[in-house]
C-alpha cells in the first residue's frame, strides 16, 4: 500500500498574548529604565516548559528576558479525566 | 550573577553550606550512587529488556523545598533521564508530599504525567533524615508488558489511551517497606509476563534501598546541609556550563528547521511535520515547536516532556558535551510547544507509545537548524529512528516467547564531527542503551541472527564521513507475529554538518521461505541488488521493480499489514539510516577513502562517485593491495569541483 501524495496533518501553534503597559508596570517593569527603546508591544505572555516544569511567562521578545515567570499548571495544558473529580 | 569559580570561600559556603571540596566530593558521591543502583539492577534483573538492553535510568532529586531539583543521572537512557525531573515533581506533588512516608515506594507510569510510555514505570523512593524528606531516589525501568491490545505494547497501531495499556497514577507500591498487595494485583491482573515483572520489581526495590543507604551514609559523614547544598551546586554547575556554552557557541539569532515522520499506524494518507524555531539571545534560548502537525491518530506521539528532553539533549550534545546532564541543563532553555501535536499529545486520543520516533526528529531538527552556525563544531546527525521490531509466538513445547527491540534497526550509526568519522554501530544519541548480545537474543527466542554488518555507500559523505547503515538479517524459526515501525523512510535522518552529506534513508524487507529458503540454499541471503525483487517490502522508498533503495521510488508503508504473520524460516532484513557527514567530501584524503573501500564502507564505484577518488584493485580478494590512481583522482575531483557535484 502506498500513497505518494499524502496530506500533511494540520499545524498547531502557541498563542502568545499581548500585555499592556499597565501590566508591565504591575510587574515592576520600567520600560525606559529596564528596556530602553522598547514598548509594551515587545512583550508577550505564553506558557513555557523549562527547568522546574511549566511556567507562564511574560517575556521581552527581542532579548528573551522574562519579566514574569510564574509556575503554571503542574501538567501544563494536559487535562486528565480525573482532574476536578469530587470524591467527597 | 557571579560565576561559581569567582565566588569567595565565604560566598560559596553561604550558598551551598560547605566548602568547594566537600561539594565536589558529594557531587561525585551522588554519581557513584546512581552508578551502583544501575550496576545492581543490571546484575539482578530478570527480563532481557533490563538485563541486556539497559532500558532503565536512575536519578537523585532534591526535596520539595528545593523544587525536586534532579541533581544526578546515571550514564544511561537519555529519554528517561530528561523526563525524570518532571516525573518526580509531578508524581509527588499530585500524590501529596505531606502524604509520603519513610519506607514508601511511589509508582507512576502515565505518559501525560511522567513522560515516555506506559511500560516505563517510575519507582520513586523518598529518603528521610530526621523525619523530613531530603531526597528522592528514582529508577524508571521498562516493564516487559503493561497490558493493552498488543503484547509488549510496541505497536504504532494503537488508537487511544485505553488501547495503550494500564495507566497508573501516583500510588504506593511499598508502604513502610512492605509490598502493597492491591497495587501488585492491579498490575499483575492487567499485564502479561508477571513472572518476569515481579522479580524485576524486587530488584528495583533493592537498588532503591541501596541508594537510600549510600545517601544516608554521606549525610552522616558530611551533614545534611552540605548534602542539600551539593544538590543545588551540581545543578548550578551544569546550568552555568550550559549558559556559557550558549553565549559562546551560538551567535544571537533565529534558526529554523523541519523534519517529520512518514505516517501513523492507521494508514499512509497523512504525513506529519515537525517544525522548530530556535531563538537565541545572549545565554538564553527559546525553542518553539509551533507549526508542528497535530497529534497522530495512533501511538506514534510523544509528550511535551519528551520533546523538552530531545531539545535539551540535542543542544547539550552540540555545545556542552563535558558537564553532567541534570536539571540545570534545562535552566536557560524555554520550550514553547502547542498542545495536541505529535510532540505534545493530549489524552485520551493522543496515544503515546513510540514516543522516540516523534522526538528523534526534534533532535535532528536541532542539529539541522544549528548545522550552519556552529561552523567546524557542527555535528552530523545519527540514524534518527530505532526502526523497532517486536515479535512473539510460542515454542515447540508451548512456551510463549517475545523478542523486544532486538532484531530490527535499533542500533546504527552516528554522525561525523570535526574530530573524525562517525561510529557505525551505536545506540541513538537520544536513547543511549546497550546492544543485547546475539547469544542472549538467540537463547531467549527461536531466532538466528544471521547478519550484523555495515552497508557500503550509505554513510553521509564528508571530510569525515558519517557511520554506515547497519544491515541486520534475522531468521525466525517458528510461526510468529511481528510489529515493525520504520517511520523515517521518506527522507534521510542523518543530517550533514559543515558541508557534509546526509546518510541514506532506512528500509526494511521481509523474505518469506518461498522467496528465499535458507534451509534449501544452505547459504546466507545475499546483499546484491538482485536479491530484493522477490522480497515483501515492509517499509522504505524503493524501486518498484527491483525493490532496492531508490529515493525516487515507491513508498512502502510499515503498517500496510498491521501485524505481519510469518511462517518458519522467514527472514527480516533491516537497514538503518546512515550517519551524517562532516565537511567537504572532496577534502577527504584519498588514502582514507581507499581505506574505506578496503573496509567495505565504500565500493570502488562509490569512492569515485562521491569522493572523486579512483581506487584500483579488488577489496574482497586483495584488500591490502588497493592503489589510488593519483592523476585520475585529481582530474575527477577537478571535474566535481567545477560543478558536477558530489555526495548523496
Amino acid at each position: 500500500m502506498t500513497n505518494q501524495h499524502p496530506t500533511v496533518a494540520p499545524a498547531r501553534t502557541v498563542d502568545r498574548a499581548e500585555v499592556t503597559e499597565q501590566e508591565l508596570r504591575d510587574l515592576g517593569v520600567d520600560l525606559a529604565r529596564d528596556f530602553p527603546g522598547s514598548t509594551a508591544a515587545d512583550f508577550l505572555r505564553y506558557p513555557v516548559l523549562s527547568e522546574g516544569g511549566w511556567f507562564m511567562v511574560v517575556k521581552h521578545q527581542p532579548t528573551l528576558r522574562s519579566v514574569s515567570r510564574e509556575p503554571w499548571d503542574l501538567f501544563g495544558p494536559i487535562h486528565l479525566t480525573s482532574h476536578g473529580l469530587d470524591l467527597s | 550573577m557571579t560565576a561559581l569559580r569567582d565566588l569567595t570561600d565565604e560566598q560559596f559556603a553561604a550558598r551551598y553550606h560547605s566548602d568547594r571540596f566537600t561539594a565536589g566530593v558529594l557531587g561525585n558521591r551522588m554519581r557513584y550512587v546512581v552508578d551502583h543502583m544501575c550496576a545492581g539492577l543490571l546484575n539482578n534483573a530478570f527480563s532481557s529488556i533490563l538485563r541486556d538492553w539497559y532500558d532503565f535510568g536512575a536519578t537523585i532529586a532534591g526535596p520539595p523545598e528545593q523544587g525536586y531539583q534532579m541533581s544526578t543521572v546515571s550514564n544511561s537512557l537519555a529519554v528517561f533521564l530528561g523526563t525524570m525531573g518532571d516525573a518526580v515533581r509531578n508524581t509527588i506533588e499530585e500524590y501529596g508530599p505531606e502524604e509520603v512516608e519513610e519506607g514508601d515506594i511511589i509508582i507512576a507510569n502515565d505518559p501525560y504525567r511522567v513522560g515516555n510510555h506506559v511500560n516505563d514505570m517510575c519507582f520513586i523512593r523518598p529518603v528521610f533524615h530526621d523525619g523530613r524528606i531530603i531526597s528522592f531516589v528514582t529508577i524508571r525501568a521498562h516493564q516487559l508488558d503493561m497490558g493493552g491490545v498488543v503484547p509488549a505494547g510496541f505497536s504504532a497501531t494503537k488508537r487511544n489511551s485505553y488501547e495503550n495499556g494500564l495507566v497508573i497514577s501516583p500510588m504506593r507500591l511499598y508502604i513502610k517497606d512492605k509490598p502493597v498487595r492491591s497495587t501488585f494485583n492491579l498490575i499483575f491482573d492487567n499485564a502479561r509476563m508477571a513472572a518476569l515483572l515481579h522479580p524485576d520489581m524486587k530488584s528495583i526495590y533493592q537498588a532503591l534501598l541501596l541508594a537510600e543507604r549510600l545517601i544516608l551514609e554521606s549525610v552522616a559523614r558530611y551533614g545534611v546541609d552540605a548534602y542539600l547544598g551539593a544538590i543545588s551546586y551540581t545543578c548550578d554547575a551544569s546550568a552555568e556550563a550550559m549558559s556559557t556554552a550558549l553565549r559562546e557557541s551560538i551567535p544571537d539569532g533565529v534558526y529554523e528547521a523541519e523534519e517529520g515522520i512518514d505516517a501513523d499506524g492507521v494508514d499512509d494518507s497523512i504525513t506529519y511535520q515537525l517544525k522548530i524555531r530556535i531563538s537565541k539571545q545572549d545565554d538564553r534560548v527559546e525553542v518553539d515547536l509551533s507549526g508542528t502537525s497535530e497529534q497522530a491518530r495512533s501511538s506514534v506521539n510523544a509528550t511535551a516532556l519528551d520533546a523538552k528532553t530531545a531539545i535539551a539533549v540535542g543542544i547539550k550534545m552540540l555545545i556542552d558535551q563535558t558537564t553532567p546532564f541534570n536539571a540545570g541543563s534545562f535552566r536557560n532553555i524555554d520550550v514553547v510547544v502547542p498542545p495536541g501535536t505529535i510532540c505534545s499529545a493530549t489524552p485520551p486520543d493522543g496515544c503515546v507509545f513510540l514516543y522516540w520516533e516523534s522526538t528523534m526528529p526534534v533532535l535532528q531538527a536541532v542539529y539541522r537548524a544549528l548545522s550552519t552556525v556552529l561552523g567546524v563544531n557542527a555535528v552530523g546527525g545519527d540514524y534518527g529512528s530505532l526502526m523497532l521490531h517486536n515479535a512473539n509466538g510460542v515454542t515447540e513445547d508451548g512456551m510463549p516467547w517475545t523478542t523486544v527491540a532486538e532484531c530490527g534497526g535499533e542500533h546504527g550509526p552516528w554522525g561525523a564531527t570535526k574530530a573524525g568519522d562517525g561510529d557505525s554501530y551505536m545506540v541513538a544519541q537520544l536513547i543511549n542503551n546497550i546492544d543485547p548480545a546475539t547469544e542472549a537474543i538467540e537463547a531467549n527466542s527461536p531466532v538466528v541472527v544471521l547478519r550484523k554488518e555495515y552497508a557500503a555507500d550509505t554513510a553521509g559523505v564528508g571530510t569525515n564521513r558519517g557511520g554506515a547503515s547497519v544491515r541486520r538479517d534475522t531468521l525466525y524459526l517458528r510461526d510468529a507475529e511481528h510489529w515493525s515501525s520504520p517511520l523515517h523512510t521518506k527522507k534521510p535522518s542523518g543530517v550533514g554538518a559543515y558541508g557534509g552529506g546526509e546518510g541514506v534513508a532506512q528500509a526494511c524487507w521481509m523474505f518469506p521461505p518461498e522467496s528465499f529458503d535458507i534451509a534449501r540454499t544452505q547459504d546466507l541471503l545475499g546483499t546484491g541488488p538482485e536479491v530484493y525483487a522477490t522480497s515483501q517490502p515492509i517499509a522504505g522508498v524503493l524501486d518498484p521493480q527491483t525493490k532496492v533503495l531508490d529515493p525516487d521510488g515507491e513508498y512502502h508503508y510499515f503498517a500496510s499489514t498491521p501485524i505481519w504473520r510469518t511462517k518458519p524460516r522467514t527472514i527480516f532484513r533491516y537497514q538503518t539510516g546512515g550517519g551524517g557527514g562532516w565537511g567537504d567530501p572532496l577534502e577527504r584524503e584519498p588514502e582514507r577513502v581507499m581505506h574505506d573501500v578496503r573496509d567495505e564502507y565504500l565500493t570502488i564505484e562509490g569512492a569515485y562517485r562521491y569522493y572523486g577518488v579512483v581506487v584500483e584493485g579488488n577489496p574482497l580478494t586483495h584488500p591490502e593491495q588497493l592503489t589510488i590512481d593519483a592523476a585520475a583522482t585529481e582530474a575527477r575531483r577537478a571535474e566535481m569541483r567545477a560543478g558536477s557535484g558530489a555526495a548523496h
